[in-house]
């Protein structure tokens, strides 16, 4: 089977007064249809990364690669007509924070069917938003659809967001840090309905978090990103046997309910790992 | 009689016409060089307890003693001298446009300190920045040095308490093992009282002794950490954070 998406030596870079920094240096992997999650501290290039596929890497950057393919279509030469289709309708992008990603004068109900009557659809509209509303398990949808976003709790907000993005039915989704600004516990809700919409409709999913632990629990491989590259791939259920000392540090230093280690291990860096 | 000694407290917010309620009721006993932890949700009123403590949030109702005296409303500059807080996000509580050297150098003033000059060295060592730090702003600090900035900025007045609201939350997990050791020390070092707040039930379990669980503005459960690593709560909320802080498990009716 054909990857759904592949990345071949990506490689960002920012001009800066010192002359060209490149935040990614020459990342390849390629996606089926499963849980790929990206982990890195900020500044790892992991964000970047995700932003790339979707073609928005900020103008001032400028982004190459090998090969940047999703279902057939190059991305690298993709003209603005092409983009359109593609972005929204087959692959979208759930942000980090509700607030400030959604629309803070338009009603939820209006966002969400935008988006289905870009993509076709106008007469079922409503009808599907609703639905999608409750697919991510929003009590009352059509009080939310009425309401604006800054009426809805943080919990809510990401739904909505969600559920935006996933109207569509797109093939990929890319989630950068979907549930770092929500508490442990909407958390849960929130990954469990993703991974239900990945599992029902054979979504691909790239899950972009810096944390490990709960990326190790939720996808089934996971990349390890350290200063624009990719330092290590795991299989998530394999995470004890990390070879990486970056791996191993990230996994050591964090505090455990059970575990009484004092002083906390602490990450030393070696420039090694920067080769 | 505890050293912090907090009893029926009540913070009720009010406008346009709405009350929210934020603490109904809530008291607390922490002892002299303890590590209380305070754990909740977003609107759980953690936050709120410990603002209303240092005089930043309206107190409807109840008492507030430390060291057995009451504290006066508005706190006078003796209870700031005992009591200092360190704030969630470092890229907020700094003054963007003060040096570290100012930062840390208008406490001093306010307070009337002697020797300027070698406290604000010393309190960069003490937070492991050196005196090479001294002259920055803070958009030349990462996120870990500023919150160093502020750790230092609360030590500075030689406080007993400290209190700490979500200090590592906005940090990266191996930046966080940083700032929760240099904590750790500098309460082992100088026999600080710490009380924290966190929504990460591991932070607080590795952090403190004694630990409330916060929902909805009251107290639902109070725990040491041996009976929080035992899971020997009482509380269904409690056991609901304490699966959700172990990571995401795959719903059972989607495992086949």
């Amino acid at each position: 089977m054909s990857p759904l998406l592949s990345v071949e030596n990506l490689r960002i870079a920012f001009p800066s007064r010192q002359g060209p920094v490149e935040v990614v240096r020459g990342v390849s992997f390629s996606l089926g249809r499963e849980r790929l999650g990206i982990v890195g501290e900020s500044g790892s290039g992991k964000s970047q990364t995700g932003r790339a596929i979707l073609g928005l890497t900020p103008v001032s950057g400028t982004a190459t690669a090998d090969r940047l393919e999703f279902d057939g279509v190059d991305l690298r030469t993709a003209s603005t007509r092409q983009w359109r289709k593609l972005r929204g309708a087959r692959m979208s992008m759930v942000m980090q924070d509700p607030k400030f990603s959604l629309n803070p004068v338009m009603t939820i109900g209006r966002q969400l069917m935008e988006a289905v009557k870009l993509h076709g659809g106008k007469s079922e509209a409503h009808d599907k938003s609703i639905a999608m509303l409750e697919a991510v398990q929003i009590r009352d949808p059509e009080r939310v659809m009425a309401a604006y976003p800054h009426e809805l709790s943080g919990g809510m907000g990401q739904r909505a967001m969600i559920a935006m993005m996933l109207v569509t039915e797109p093939d990929l989704l890319i989630a950068d840090e979907p549930t770092s600004a929500l508490d442990v516990t909407v958390q849960i809700e929130v990954l469990r309905i993703l991974d239900r919409l990945v599992t029902e409709r054979g979504m691909g999913l790239i899950f972009i978090s810096h944390d490990l632990r709960l990326v190790s629990t939720f996808c089934d491989r996971v990349l390890v990103m350290y200063a624009g590259r990719v330092v290590e791939e795991l299989d998530a259920r394999r995470m004890n046997e990390a070879t990486h000392p970056y791996t191993r540090g990230l996994l050591n230093c964090l505090p455990t309910i059970t575990g009484d280690s004092r002083p906390l291990p602490v990450l030393a860096r070696d420039d090694a790992w920067l080769e | 009689m505890a050293f912090i000694d907090i009893e029926d407290l009540e913070v009720t917010f009010e406008g346009s016409g709405r009350q929210v309620r934020a603490l109904k009721g809530v008291s607390l006993a922490v002892g002299e060089e303890e590590s209380f932890g305070i754990v909740g949700e977003s609107g759980s009123g953690k936050s709120t307890v410990l603002r209303a403590l240092c005089g930043l949030a309206p107190v409807t109702s109840g008492r507030i003693s430390i060291g057995g005296e009451p504290v006066q409303a508005p706190r006078d500059p003796a209870f700031y001298r005992r009591v200092q807080m360190v704030f969630q996000d470092p890229y907020a509580s700094l003054h963007p446009r003060h040096t570290v050297d100012r930062v840390l150098s208008e406490p001093l003033a306010i307070h009337g300190f002697d020797r300027a000059e070698e406290r604000v060295e010393q309190a960069l060592e003490d937070v492991g920045l050196g005196a090479g730090f001294r002259f920055r702003y803070p958009h030349q600090l990462s996120g870990g040095q500023r919150q160093r900035v502020a750790i230092a900025r609360a030590l500075i007045l030689e406080p007993k308490i400290i209190l700490l609201d979500e200090p590592t939350s906005a940090l990266d997990a191996s930046i966080q093992a940083e700032v929760l050791n240099l904590l750790d020390r500098l309460r082992a070092e100088r026999g600080l009282t710490y009380v924290l707040v966190s929504h990460d039930l591991a932070v607080v379990s590795h952090m403190c002794d004694r630990l409330v669980v916060m929902q909805g503005g009251e107290v639902v459960e109070q725990l040491t950490r041996e009976a929080l690593q035992a899971h020997a709560t009482t509380e269904d909320y409690t056991r609901n954070l304490l699966t959700a802080s172990e990571g995401f498990t795959r719903d059972p009716a989607l495992q086949r």
